[in-house]
């Protein structure tokens, strides 16, 4: 056990540093007595060796996409290009400060114009702006634009936003955040968007309908553009999450499908890595009547007069602030570092973003289909088959597992199987979500898996689905860690090492 | 043509189909309604190679200018510090960079047990029990203090759904403020400041009695206000005192904790990364025990596994999105983890004696520059009065753009003109920042480019 807090370095111990530049006594006297700090901060004392050892144990305690196949539904954990991570700790992307003058930013800006442009035309829609930094915040972000163009027409009024059950937490959680009464609407028994049920409520008072195509199940909504239409027809706008979005690039978009407003998931789709949590990014694009609502500043261009090298492509890139824009959601530019990677990656496929997507419903689809149907010889060791999340002929990125027939079988439940394939060396599925379907695994391969790996996931799935209950229910049993009582640190609240 | 090598099974498609019972691509969209089908290729060019890509990164970037390449002094919050070779190096560790969420602890200690030390090493440099792992910014974060506190307190207080924030909060930061206070139809007032740069006590007695009050410390001129010491005990109990602090300012500056701040929010960036085109970054949140079941973000806590050994993991998650929905105390579900993981490396290898020697240096640093400046003629402070820690703001004999402008074609960032964050003040104002990337030879550069402007300008 590594324990950063119980290093003994002396007091002094730390980063060595070059000497201030002026008289430290005297620098310190600038701070008022009133306001100077009585009693350090009582930080590690450790040594950079000490420290190397330290953040290598806990990586080495961390499960990763690079140590293994990661099927974490609704998170697509593709691989993480590694020259994308060497672009970001160049010169002019990490030591570029954003209020400096556009002048000192243009390499900068080209990537951004590019990537508004890419990321418009991939989904259909008019304007981008990369200012979100995640893609709740995208979410937020749009749904006020939203809420400023009914105010600006007059329709201030509209206070309901509708999302299905199936729908992100995030969702309901952004639009409360704008002010929004939320409207759940229950699937069909299919797990499909249910037209009647949407019917039922839109009315005056919708401002918008927020929905995943494909659907958290993993499945294409066959009557989105029906949808569309209704909420339409009733005043309100509609939302694309496109958190999804990985399932379908090339193939249609969400302009087709009769949305105006889409949110990207760079960390997703263009592969931002997903860093234990975070950095992420998400960027909006929507159709031209809610453009001029978008945050403050999007990046414009105009061709490059004599003397204005710039980015050295014939063009000048402006900072432009869109005429009646909500403002700013971040106070700088959003995660300018995540947008390059995405750029990087983005240029990685070009047009062939639609193969990336063919692939990963592949992938999806063939994971399915050997885990749905084992060899006659091991369904026979099996003691009971998952049961579909949804009936379909093909899913889409992902698709859903209901353990419920296990429970039924031998009382071992999804989450215990989702603990046992740790032991083989995987993460978890994501667990017990869309909560429509009971003891859910959601299962999302990436198109960066090769045949093999699914094969062998498929196997060991089986294996697991064969074990005694007892292994399952007690698992995991080769982790650092076994089973967390995380009740006990809900009930105990021990968030900091403790004070001396 | 080049080829995409990202996929593993390019070229297996039909064997794969074939195991299906399927035969082409096509048969796997066809549950795409067929009036929502793209028809038409993606108009986007062919794909690069690394190679290509590494090439076109290197131009394309290389026609930003780095703050480290000359002598600057652009900062307002977001500062070109140095980091340790370290920390990019420890914190891009594959299993680091590569993992998600940590939802399930028996993989995830390594994370885990980071954040929870990150969180103790916020919780002692601000003074207070509990931090969170991470904001998005500075500004997210001080917005979501304050409907925190709005949810905490506004059954207890006169002047309900109402807060106030210091007139000296920048556009850029404000505007994000009002962007997350409207939909829950709270109500943001200013607090005015004197001519000193510092808040105006005798105002603030207004704000006693509505949810909270912000304040930064030190303040947008870099002012550190005594004021603001004082400040809990005009506003008492039932308004909460929101500060947002410079990081590093906390190795000489007293934790807003010992004096009276309920939560205290600002920018990490300064430790654990550059300022990076403005992100990503982090914005630290801590708060007393009283608000922790209303703030946003993820939280760890230390438990054990069911052999008894210590094991940490996510803890009160009924807060948040995927649980709680639409009453959930935040939309926040990405964070900056990463970042705060650079932070947490950065903090760590500093020490408390490294920490207090950064802030001396960045104080020492300013007060050079400060001193020097103040010796050109025509060259004024504008807060000659006030105490600042690394920036402060100077009046010039013309316009601050123009300095600006003039001093850029010879090599130098003289900082910013307070005009670009507080667009009604004078356009005479520039804001000049210092970090301890400052060197004498900047120092000196600076001074005499301000000094033959100011020639030239007078004359």
């Amino acid at each position: 056990m590594s324990d950063i807090f119980a290093f003994r370095g002396s007091e002094d111990a730390g980063y060595a540093q070059p000497a201030p530049i002026a008289d430290a006594e005297a620098a310190k006297e600038r701070i008022p007595a009133s306001l100077r700090r009585a009693e350090r901060a009582a930080w590690p004392t450790a040594s950079e060796p000490e420290l190397v050892r330290h953040y290598t144990w806990l990586s080495q305690r961390n499960f990763g996409i690079d140590t293994g196949f990661y099927p974490l539904g609704s998170c697509t954990m593709k691989h993480n290009p590694r020259v994308n991570e060497r672009i970001v700790q160049l010169a002019g992307m990490n030591d570029v400060h954003p209020l400096a003058p556009a002048h000192h930013l243009q390499g900068l800006m080209a990537i951004f114009h590019e990537m508004q442009e890419m990321l418009g035309h991939c989904a259909g829609m008019d304007a981008v702006t990369l200012q979100p930094v995640a893609g709740a915040q995208g979410e937020f972000t749009a749904i006020r634009c939203i809420q400023e163009y009914h105010r600006s027409i007059d329709q201030s009024h509209r206070d309901k936003v509708i999302v299905p059950d199936s729908a992100h937490g995030t969702n309901p959680a952004s639009a409360a955040m704008c002010g929004y009464s939320i409207i759940e609407i229950p699937s069909g028994e299919d797990g499909r968007l249910d037209l009647d049920a949407l019917r039922a409520v839109v009315g005056d008072d919708t401002a918008a309908m927020m929905i995943t195509n494909p659907s958290t199940l993993g499945v294409f909504e066959p009557d989105i553009a029906e949808a569309a239409q209704i909420v339409h027809d009733a005043g309100g706008q509609m939302y694309y999450d496109g958190a999804n979005f990985n399932a379908i690039i090339g193939r249609t978009n969400p302009g087709l499908m009769g949305f105006d407003a889409v949110h990207y998931n760079l960390h997703k789709t263009f592969s931002q890595p997903h860093g234990g949590g975070g950095p992420g990014s998400g960027p909006i694009g929507v159709k031209s009547h809610l453009a001029e609502f978008l945050p403050s500043p999007i990046v414009g261009r105009r061709p490059s007069e004599e003397g204005e090298i710039g980015a050295g492509d014939g063009w000048w890139y402006t900072w432009e602030a869109p005429e009646n824009s909500i403002g700013k959601v971040h106070q700088w530019h959003g995660n300018a570092g995540a947008v390059v990677r995405s750029w990087a990656f983005y240029r990685r496929y070009g047009r062939d973003l639609k193969t990336m997507s063919e692939h990963a419903v592949l992938n999806a689809n063939y994971l399915r289909y050997r885990i749905m149907n084992p060899s006659p010889e091991v369904r026979e060791k099996i003691h009971a088959m998952p049961a579909e999340g949804c009936p379909a002929d093909v899913v889409k990125h992902e698709f859903t597992l209901s353990m419920t027939p296990l429970v039924d079988a031998i009382g071992v439940n999804g989450k215990d199987v989702a603990k046992r394939l740790l032991d083989y060396g995987y993460m978890s599925p994501t667990l017990y979500f869309p909560m429509i379907v009971p003891e859910c695994l959601m299962i999302e391969p990436t198109e960066t898996e090769s045949k093999e790996a699914l094969d062998k996931f498929a196997d060991d799935f089986h294996a697991v689905l064969s074990e005694d209950a007892e292994i399952l229910t007690t698992a995991p049993h080769t982790t650092d860690v076994k089973r967390v009582d995380e009740v006990w640190a809900a009930r105990n609240l021990i968030l900091r090492y403790p004070k001396e | 043509m080049s080829m995409v090598d990202q996929l593993p099974n390019l070229g297996r498609e039909s064997e794969m189909l074939a195991a299906m019972g399927l035969t082409s691509m096509d048969d796997l969209f066809s549950d795409i309604p067929e009036a929502v089908r793209r028809n038409s290729p993606l108009d986007l060019p062919p794909p690069q190679t690394e190679e290509e890509i590494w090439r076109d990164a290197q131009r394309l970037l290389s026609a930003n200018v780095p703050v480290n390449s000359r002598p600057s002094f652009i900062g307002a919050g977001l500062y070109a510090n140095h980091v340790p070779s370290m920390v990019p190096m420890m914190a891009t560790r594959g299993e680091f960079l590569t993992s998600y969420t940590p939802y399930q602890p028996e993989v995830s200690q390594g994370m885990l047990q980071a954040m929870w030390e990150f969180q103790t090493m916020i919780s002692e440099l601000v003074g207070l029990p509990v931090a969170n792992v991470s904001m998005y910014d500075a500004s997210t974060a001080a917005a979501e203090a304050l409907t925190t506190a709005v949810r905490v307190l506004n059954r207890k207080v006169e002047q309900k759904d109402t807060v106030y924030v210091s007139d000296l909060v920048p556009e850029h930061r404000f505007s994000v403020i009002q962007n997350y206070t409207q939909g829950g139809g709270i109500e943001v007032k200013r607090l005015p400041h004197t001519e000193e740069g510092c808040l105006d006590m005798e105002a603030v007695k207004e704000a006693a009695g509505s949810c909270a009050v912000y304040v930064e410390q030190p303040n947008a001129f870099g002012i550190a206000d005594e004021g603001i010491a004082s400040l809990k005990e005009i506003l008492g109990d039932t308004t909460a005192l929101i500060i947002g602090v410079n990081v590093v300012s906390l190795g000489l500056m007293e934790a807003p904790g010992h004096y009276g701040a309920d939560i205290v929010v600002g920018e990490g960036q300064p430790f654990g990364i550059g300022p990076t085109g403005g992100g990503p970054v982090y914005g630290i949140f801590a708060c007393k025990l009283d608000f922790i079941r209303q703030m946003p973000g993820r939280i760890v806590g230390l438990s054990h596994d069911t052999d008894g050994q210590r094991a940490f993991t996510l803890t009160l998650s009924t807060r948040e999105q995927h649980i709680r929905r639409h009453r959930a105390t935040s939309n926040i579900c990405s964070n900056e983890t990463l970042i705060a993981l650079m932070g947490a490396m950065h903090m760590a290898l500093l020490g408390p004696s490294g920490l207090e020697i950064l802030s001396t240096r960045n104080a020492a640093a300013a007060m050079l520059t400060e001193k020097k400046l103040l010796e050109i003629d025509g060259v004024e402070a504008a807060h000659p009065r006030a105490s600042h820690f690394n920036e402060f703001v100077i009046r010039l004999p013309g316009s601050a753009e123009e300095l600006c402008q003039h001093l850029d074609r010879r090599g130098i960032s003289p900082g910013l003109p307070i005009e670009a964050l507080f667009p009604e003040m004078e356009s005479n104002l520039l804001l000049v920042s210092c970090t301890d990337q400052t060197s004498d030879g900047d120092v000196t550069a600076l001074v005499a480019g301000v000094s033959g402007w100011a020639e030239e300008v007078s004359a």
